[in-house]
């Protein structure tokens, strides 16, 4: 961390700000300028809030050299990590395939759906059973009954299974059933949430919230961490911009971006990215272009009839289609699918 | 001929350098013993009169080519490293 003085910042005010720095038990570098003062400060600053230094007589500017998270950046740990869900792997070499309806609809529904998708290889199931829906008079989910019927659908088709929790009441009923837990674009700052689910060792899936920075989104991966749960796969999933053509603007920028700043595992969600059907292909391809290592879609065989996004939801034929078309862009960038 | 006056020069440096290490350890030795000092009779690590008299000390005995500016950094360097040993050495190993 850096602190910079202002030109006419009196002696008084340094030593001001040099105690309150000692005190916290950090070492200095001094340099004092032709016209200005610099403070190099030494020691563990993750905690310090820079505000508390600005607002001193005499500071022109705190600047933080080192990031706000630890475990999660890139620094910390220089490897990719390789989060194994089931049979499939994110963040090696191989893409990993997420894909289901949003809504587990009925035991059939999610087992017809299973079967169809197995059959292009796609080796984690999703489907949503505690759904965070905009009105509350939209379908709200099946709850314990829908993770019991995807569990089911899982275990038939030798696929490992992923579902959102919203509440923290319901890790543990959720454990007796999922292999992966998501977190929702509307959690990702449920600090709660978040500390619950450091404390269990399954993979968790960090959606990005549609508002949030990336750095948000690290320091929310970093809360699940500190817990001790380092199995994390980053979702981005579309953010708020002036464009409302499209459902949301699909980040693909922060798949690089990301795996800069970070060792974990990064993948997109299309469906959501964009929330128009004909728009997902080509935002599922961009993204395996750029680098992701992995993708979360949404495929229903009666998009038209599904209780939740059915405009963003993709045929199957289409998946299927589409799966062929990404084996295709992961060999060009050094990819497997 | 120029070759070997480098190699000259660079000698000297040498030679005064190892004086400099010389005397900043021993300068850093009885920071140490004034550390354990001033832990015992509970006083602050941080003394800033205490350093600006030697700022001042230092400025105007300064014989140059060196400026004055660049005396206080290095002096600022000299003695932020010696509040570090004071505040390892005597505080926290006590601890």
């Amino acid at each position: 961390m850096i602190v910079v003085f202002n030109e006419n910042a009196t002696p008084v005010q340094i030593q001001k700000v040099t105690e309150k720095l000692l005190d916290k038990g950090f070492d200095l570098h001094r340099s004092t300028g032709t016209s200005q003062v610099v403070f190099g400060v030494v020691g563990d600053t993750l905690a310090v809030d820079t505000r508390d230094f600005e607002v001193l007589e005499g500071v022109h500017e705190v600047i933080r050299i080192s990031e706000p998270y630890k475990l999660a950046s890139r620094s910390f740990k220089k490897e990719d990590t390789i989060v194994k869900v089931g049979k499939a792997t994110f963040g090696g070499k191989k893409v990993g395939m997420i894909a289901g309806p949003c809504s587990i609809e009925s035991r059939d529904q999610i087992k017809k759906i299973a079967k169809m998708i197995k059959k292009t290889g796609t080796k984690v199931l999703r489907g949503g059973a505690y759904k965070p829906r905009t009105s509350p008079y939209a379908f709200q989910g099946m709850g314990e009954e829908g993770l019991k019927y995807l569990r089911e659908a899982g275990d038939m088709n030798d696929m490992a299974v992923v579902s959102e929790v919203m509440d923290r009441m319901d890790i543990i009923p959720a454990l007796k059933y999922v292999d992966m837990i998501q977190v929702g674009a509307r959690n990702m700052q449920n600090f709660a949430l978040l500390k619950e689910l450091g404390k269990i060792n399954i993979p968790i899936l960090l959606k990005r919230g549609m508002s949030a920075t990336l750095q948000e989104l690290l320091m929310a991966a970093e809360y699940i961490m500190a817990g001790g749960n380092h199995q994390i796969i980053l979702c981005e999933r579309g953010i708020r911009t002036f464009e409302n053509y499209t459902r949301n603007t699909l980040d693909i920028s922060a798949v690089p971006v990301l795996q800069k700043l970070t060792h974990l595992p990064v993948i997109t969600d299309p469906s959501h990215g964009v929330g128009i059907r004909d728009k997902v292909a080509p935002m599922a391809r961009a993204s395996i272009a750029a680098g992701a290592d992995g993708l979360i879609l949404e495929v229903h065989y009666d998009p038209e009839k599904a209780f939740s996004d059915g405009a963003q939801t993709l045929y199957v034929n289409q998946y299927e289609q589409l799966v062929k078309e990404l084996k295709i862009i992961a060999s060009a960038v050094n990819r497997t699918l | 001929m120029s070759k070997k006056k480098i190699e000259t020069i660079r000698k000297k440096i040498d030679k005064l350098d190892h004086q400099l290490l010389y005397l900043l350890n021993q300068r850093a030795e009885q920071v140490i013993e004034l550390g354990m000092i001033k832990h015992k009779l509970d006083l602050k690590v941080f003394d800033p009169k205490r350093e600006r008299d030697i700022f001042v000390r230092m400025t105007e005995k300064n014989p140059g080519p060196l400026h004055v500016d660049a005396i206080v950094r290095i002096f600022e360097r000299i003695i932020d490293e010696s509040r570090r040993l004071e505040r390892i050495e005597a505080y926290e190993k006590d601890e």
